[in-house]
């Protein structure tokens, strides 16, 4: 217990020394939406007679009148006091987008990441059995056609298959079909919110809309795990303990789980913190062909149209998460591997 | 033992019978319901805020009225919109004045708001000052039909409603029938205006108070949203409610996802599929394909006429001799839409006084080369061709083709793809000297067309044009009252337009509506979606 505290402790001071970075993070981004060419202003009074007068309103609702120096020290302000400012694109508050929509990316990213994890740890321990093998061979390749194969085209072809020819899955427009009823939002992760609401048929509804597009996005990170998992198992099950539990007669699965696979997980999970970190960010594209209502399609349609505020929200959240799963990743290198401090 | 495996058995056989009795109840629901997919997405509720999509207008026609709206005829076999054709919507009737000065709405006495309040001649004139006085997008609108202070409303009784018109204008009523005008419940949004927003703008934003033909259920900003059937809403043309129970409108960003679902048969309608798609579905011939070419909108390319070398009108000229446009025209559209360009002009002279209007160019290099050296360069030069990325899908196989035809009359052409934003950035500024763009016009008169886009120091002048002439002809023909007059005053127009060539017009893309086969009534609208209250199920 009293190790849980120090570690809980020690959390809150790396996640306290990362502050500066996450400020620098927010001036950085500010500036640079400001810098790049393309004014919101202009791009958002479209309507068919907009002239300059509502480029002026526009400009002026954004706060874009003002010098640069004085918009940053506004934007600090509210930033500070939870306000991340507001969206033009969807008309709302930037944080309430970003509290609709990272449920949704983590709810998709997490799953992902368990079926590549799944999948991909077996896979690379099989590989690392038999070197050279048929066996190796094969995950060899499946990992390359992994890949080498972009998500929207994988999604597609996924999408073409079981929706469009077998009819298997669900036609893949967001998390949930439209014509079922959606559970009290508590978690806001829909799989989590359907268990607590008690209602199994729309649990199921959004399993089946959930497990094509984590499906995707599981293809596409397996490479680089299993890939990671089979070389460290390799030196693992070379070194001198394993042959020490092999001499002493131990059974097979005993040396290959509990002495070489919890030696060489630390790696394993070392990527797949980072791997988590770029799917949230990096899905678009997944979100994209399944119409799945996350952050990353939402940052990318806001940058298209120079929408400041949510992309300067949108990096803000990603430079969070990436410091609370690099924390993560620490804490659990402590469990796989009691030397290892935080 | 036995009693148990009965329980379980009739259990079993319970399921079933629900789920069974379940299937027809769902199904029945679902054909009376309209769902829609789109690429775009509604993000306000008043379409007079500031960044309002083409999505949102269209829902916005669904939950408010207005005091009139436009017919409909047929053009080539397909409904479109009739811009000569004003009806009724909150109004029962209008009169016009002889003096054309006056304007008398009758409001139609049964119309009520959807929280069940009479509308009445309040209202309307609360709406109208909202949209000429508050910082909107009506202001600019309105202004086209010489509405511009809240001085110009009057409310007589109850009932009747006056516009009064400083000119005669003939685009004033249909002014009042696009998509901003809304009319609103006063006292609602009066109860939820606030100091510094006396109109209520952002409470409208996320909330309706209209007396429109579908009540908002809910609404997602960016995903969803999903409408009810105003059951007590007549102002359809058979005087009943609309078809539909329900719509829901759904943003789908994929194209491909779009196709899939139309035909699969899980979305009812859709029309912003990929012209490559829409042509693969139509020869499948399972579903419904309306292609109406957008008549009100034209896509050109076009060139920065303020700075070298396309100030000089030869370089202009030459270009426009040295596109391939057959070629342009199927590899971006794959012909789908009308064409601009090889007319035949017997006597040099335009043969319509419509605009958009072809022209008598085609792929002429001896032509093109003749022009380049009268503008004193022979050996060509070096110039940028931009597009921006939400058009890519057309913009670039019609880029490389520019590119490759102009390489041989020796313009070295560089492809630049800029992001939507920047895109509209740089033409406002005018900075892009060569670029391919389009333009719509709501209200697709001959004179609004040259007014909007050929004048003035603002955007939409793509070519950035300051002809004298034109300009004068275009504002006088504005309030030309003889139609013979106002007809030669546009063949004038259109013939300037060719001589000088300030930008090239290309095309007029199709609209593309794609549906399940039981959808009917759909209607090409001004505003280039569909009006729900249009469509119907067999």
């Amino acid at each position: 217990m009293k190790g849980f505290g120090v570690t809980v402790l020690r959390a809150a001071r790396r996640f306290m020394s990362s502050l500066p970075a996450l400020f620098g993070v927010l001036v950085f981004t500010f500036l640079l939406m400001r810098v790049l060419p393309g004014d919101p202003a202009v791009f958002f009074a479209s309507g068919p007679n907009a002239g300059k007068e509502e480029i002026e309103v526009i400009r002026k609702q954004m706060g874009l009148d003002k010098p640069v120096p004085e918009q940053l020290l506004l934007y600090l302000y509210d930033v500070g006091r939870g306000n991340l400012g507001r969206s033009l694109m969807t008309g709302q508050a930037v944080t309430k987008d970003l509290r609709e929509r990272l449920p949704a990316s983590l709810e998709l990213t997490l799953t992902a990441l368990l079926i590549a994890l799944v999948s991909a740890v077996p896979l690379g321990v099989l590989a690392a059995l038999k070197p050279g093998s048929f066996v190796d061979h094969g995950v060899r390749l499946f990992c390359a056609l992994g890949v080498c194969v972009p998500t929207f085209v994988s999604g597609l072809l996924l999408i073409y298959v079981f929706y469009y020819l077998l009819g298997l899955a669900p036609d893949p427009t967001g998390r949930i079909d439209v014509f079922t009823s959606l559970p009290p939002s508590r978690t806001g992760f829909l799989m989590i919110d359907f268990l607590l609401a008690g209602d199994l048929d729309g649990w199921w509804a959004a399993f089946r809309q959930l497990i094509l597009p984590a499906a995707t996005m599981a293809l596409f990170v397996i490479a680089p795990l299993a890939r990671i998992t089979r070389a460290s198992m390799l030196v693992s099950l070379g070194s001198d303990f394993v042959r020490t539990a092999r001499s002493v007669g131990l059974s097979g699965w005993h040396i290959v789980v509990t002495y070489a696979l919890r030696n060489a997980i630390l790696p394993v999970i070392t990527i797949a913190g980072i791997v988590f970190s770029t799917m949230l960010g990096a899905n678009v594209l997944v979100e994209k062909v399944y119409s799945w209502p996350g952050v990353a399609s939402y940052a990318l349609d806001a940058l298209l149209s120079s929408d400041y505020a949510p992309v300067q929200g949108f990096v803000l959240l990603m430079a969070s998460v990436f410091v609370v799963v690099n924390l993560l990743v620490d804490v659990l290198y402590g469990i796989a591997d009691p030397r290892v401090s935080i | 033992m036995r009693s148990g495996y009965c329980r379980a058995l009739s259990g079993v056989v319970a399921v079933l019978a629900l789920v069974l009795a379940a299937q027809p109840v769902r199904a029945q629901s679902r054909a009376e319901t309209l769902r829609y997919v789109t690429g775009a997405s509604v993000n306000t509720l008043d379409p007079n805020v500031p960044g309002s999509t083409r999505e949102s207008f269209a829902v916005s026609l669904s939950t408010y009225d207005r005091l009139v709206s436009f017919g409909r005829k047929q053009l080539n076999g397909k409904w479109v919109f009739d811009l000569d054709k004003i009806n009724g919507e909150l109004a029962e009737s209008y009169d016009v004045s002889p003096d054309k000065l006056k304007i008398t709405f009758h409001l139609r006495k049964d119309a009520k708001f959807q929280d069940g309040t009479p509308v009445t001649a309040e209202d309307v004139k609360w709406s109208l000052d909202r949209a000429v006085t508050a910082p909107i997008l009506g202001k600019a609108q309105l202004l086209t039909g010489s509405m511009t202070s809240a001085d110009q409303f009057r409310v007589i009784d109850p009932l009747t409603f006056e516009v009064t018109l400083p000119k005669p204008d003939k685009l004033a009523l249909p002014n009042l029938a696009t998509v901003y005008p809304i009319i609103i419940n006063s006292k609602v949004a009066k109860a939820n205006a606030t100091a510094e927003d006396p109109w209520a703008i952002a409470w409208l934003k996320e909330h309706t108070a209209g007396s429109g033909a579908y009540v908002i259920e809910s609404f997602k900003p960016g995903e969803q949203v999903i409408m009810k059937r105003n059951e007590a809403w007549n102002r359809g043309t058979p005087e009943k409610s609309a078809f539909f129970k329900r719509v829901i409108v759904q943003s789908v960003p994929e194209p491909a996802t779009r196709a899939n679902l139309v035909e699969r048969g899980d979305a009812d309608i859709t029309v912003d599929l990929q012209a490559s798609d829409v042509q693969s579905l139509e020869s499948k011939g399972t579903l419904k394909v309306i292609s109406t070419p957008q008549y009100n909108a034209v896509t050109f390319i076009s060139m920065n006429n303020a700075i070298p070398p396309f100030d000089n009108i030869n370089v202009r000229r030459a270009i426009a001799y040295a596109l391939p446009y057959d070629d342009m025209f199927k590899a971006a559209l794959f012909g789908r839409g009308t064409p601009l360009f090889g007319a035949t002009w017997a006597d040099g002279k335009p043969t319509t006084s419509a605009y958009p209007f072809p022209q008598p160019v085609t792929l002429d290099l001896d032509k093109a080369r003749a022009f380049l050296k009268a503008a004193g360069m022979p050996d060509g030069f070096s110039t940028t061709f931009s597009f921006n990325v939400g058009q890519a899908s057309t913009a670039e196989p019609m880029a490389a083709l520019v590119k490759e035809s102009l390489a041989r009359i020796g313009i070295k052409v560089d492809i630049q793809k800029l992001p939507d934003a920047q895109m509209s950035t740089q033409i406002n500024e005018k900075k892009l000297p060569f670029f391919t763009e389009g333009i719509v016009a709501w209200l697709p008169s001959n004179d609004y067309f040259y007014r909007n886009f050929y004048t003035g120091d603002q955007r939409w002048n793509y070519s950035g044009i300051k002809d004298p002439e034109l300009i004068a002809i275009a504002q006088a023909a504005r309030f030309e009252p003889d139609k013979a007059k106002y007809e030669e005053d546009a063949l004038k127009l259109n013939a300037i337009h060719f001589a000088i060539m300030p930008q090239i017009p290309l095309w007029q893309p199709n609209q593309d509506a794609v549906m399940a086969p039981s959808i009917e009534g759909y209607t090409y609208q001004f505003h280039r979606q569909v009006d729900y209250r249009d469509l119907s199920r067999k």
